[in-house]
């Protein structure tokens, strides 16, 4: 098994012992993980391995069964309806098939999570962010288009857009490339480094596909049987003799 | 039934049960979505009303050139319009429309929040600090339940302009008289049962639809198992209701 020093010093997510069930099921089976500040850790595990159930545990959209998990240094678990809003406003989640709202304009589906946020800002602000955002994603001027008229691509990119609209410190990313042609995810892997870059953010990549992992990691993970098998740098682990983490590099 | 269905059949009635609960809990604690609430009422009733329109319109004929000949082998002809009119207003007309809404907006919210479910489209309203349950689900409901009254209202008095025709199908009749013969025998303890029970219809059907798509698992293959349900279910809930309010209605009647 490979591990990596990491800098504790800093850290904004951490993860001890996490276990999730579902009836006889262990998918997390004492999951541990730390990720520090302005940091991209890639979690690599195949298809059903719960590496979704891990970030939406994160995000309570899921009850973890034990274990305990901080962001910012807050526990999440037990934290009451108004306190978890608060620390989710600091958090931005793209999901797998960037779950846009269908009945909402690209527009709309960006205004949606400022409503709570930062519900005091002017028509004007919201307008003028939104414009950013998109910006951001080189996506100008598809404000007025719904979800069904964009491409796979686009709708990655306005997900993120999403995301990043109320400008959250930490980024999870489930299977960001996924389901996407090599060149338009090469483009998202560019845009998740830019964030990265540019807003100095911390995140959580759930990937199998090797050219993402390989772009965006500063550190992997591997999940495998609900416990951190392996870590290191993608240099590392693909040069590693164990055959449970090659099989993830040949 | 097998008591593994009886099991399943109970287990879900609990499950709706617990859904309903949690829609009377969330109801009433702020945030409200009154913007949300207005378009659902929008979608709900007026996207309705050319459907309900119809469907009342045509029962009204058909009812009224159905009971002619009865009537006629009674010789209680002129008694037409104020028999008509009462079945058209105490049942047929609530039932037969809330029937329709159960095909339309509970398929509709079914399928709706079902696509949403199995999309994550519920999982990020809820990151977005939004309470889903509250967008969409009590808004979808209340609106239902203030909507279908209306729509149950409206077709009553176009079924009545069917009946008129029907009536003017065999024999002339003005609209006057034929007013008259209505309204000699409708009155207010015909309509009060009739639209206090659709308010039940229109709260039955957006909650099972509600509870079907919220908890729509296995894909798109369960999207439409959830709006095929969502009808079943609803469809069954207003014979239950139309039965209960009959009998309550008949000992109200009595007291």
């Amino acid at each position: 098994m490979i591990t990596t020093a990491t800098n504790t010093n800093d850290p904004v997510i951490v993860i001890r012992n996490m276990k999730k069930s579902f009836g006889d099921h262990k998918v997390l089976d004492g999951f541990n993980l730390t990720v520090n500040k302005g940091e991209n850790v890639v979690v690599l595990g195949k298809s059903g391995s719960g590496k979704s159930v891990l970030i939406k545990c994160l995000m309570r959209l899921l009850e973890a069964d034990a274990g305990e998990m901080k962001i910012f240094g807050i526990s999440i678990p037990g934290l009451s309806n108004k306190a978890l809003d608060e620390l989710r406003s600091k958090i931005g989640f793209l999901f797998q098939g960037s779950a846009l709202y269908d009945s909402m304009t690209v527009k709309e589906n960006l205004e949606f999570p400022l409503r709570r946020h930062l519900n005091k800002l002017s028509k004007e602000d919201v307008g003028k962010l939104v414009g950013a955002a998109l910006e951001n994603v080189g996506l100008p001027d598809i404000e007025n288009k719904m979800p069904s008229e964009l491409s796979g691509g686009m709708k990655k990119r306005v997900g993120i857009a999403r995301m990043l609209i109320i400008k959250p410190e930490v980024l999870l990313y489930d299977e960001p490339t996924t389901g996407l042609d090599p060149i338009t995810g090469r483009e998202i892997n560019h845009l998740m480094l830019d964030v990265q870059k540019k807003f100095n953010t911390s995140s959580i990549i759930i990937s199998h596909d090797m050219n993402c992992v390989r772009r965006t990691a500063n550190r992997i993970v591997v999940l495998i049987e609900g416990k951190c098998y392996a870590e290191g740098t993608y240099n590392e682990l693909k040069n590693s003799n164990d055959t449970s983490i090659k099989q993830f590099f040949d | 039934m097998k008591p593994k269905g009886i099991k399943s059949f109970l287990n879900e009635a609990g499950e709706i049960s617990a859904f309903t609960g949690k829609f009377f809990k969330e109801a009433f604690l702020p945030p409200y979505e009154v913007n949300e609430l207005l378009r659902q009422s929008f979608e709900i009733g007026y996207r309705s009303l050319p459907l309900v329109t119809l469907t009342a319109f045509i029962m009204g004929l058909v009812i009224t050139i159905q009971s002619q000949p009865s009537m006629e082998a009674f010789g209680a002809e002129s008694w037409l319009p104020s028999v008509v009119s009462v079945s058209l207003v105490r049942e047929i007309v609530p039932v037969i429309s809330a029937l329709i809404c159960a095909g339309k907006i509970g398929s509709g919210i079914g399928a709706e929040l079902g696509s949403m479910n199995v999309t994550e489209q519920i999982d990020a309203m809820e990151v977005s600090g939004t309470n889903p349950f509250k967008y969409l689900v009590v808004t979808r409901v209340v609106s239902a339940t203030l909507m279908l009254p209306m729509l149950i209202l409206f077709a009553d008095t176009i079924s009545l302009y069917g009946a008129f025709i029907g009536v003017n199908m065999k024999q002339v009749i003005s609209f006057h008289l034929f007013t008259n013969q209505v309204f000699e025998k409708l009155n207010f303890t015909d309509l009060l049962p009739s639209i206090t029970k659709s308010f039940f219809f229109g709260f039955a059907i957006a909650i099972i639809g509600c509870y079907k798509g919220y908890t729509t698992r296995n894909g798109t293959e369960g999207v439409g198992k959830a709006a095929n349900s969502a009808v079943v279910i609803s469809t069954f809930a207003v014979f239950i209701i139309d039965l209960l309010a009959a009998q309550l209605a008949g000992i109200f009647h009595y007291l």
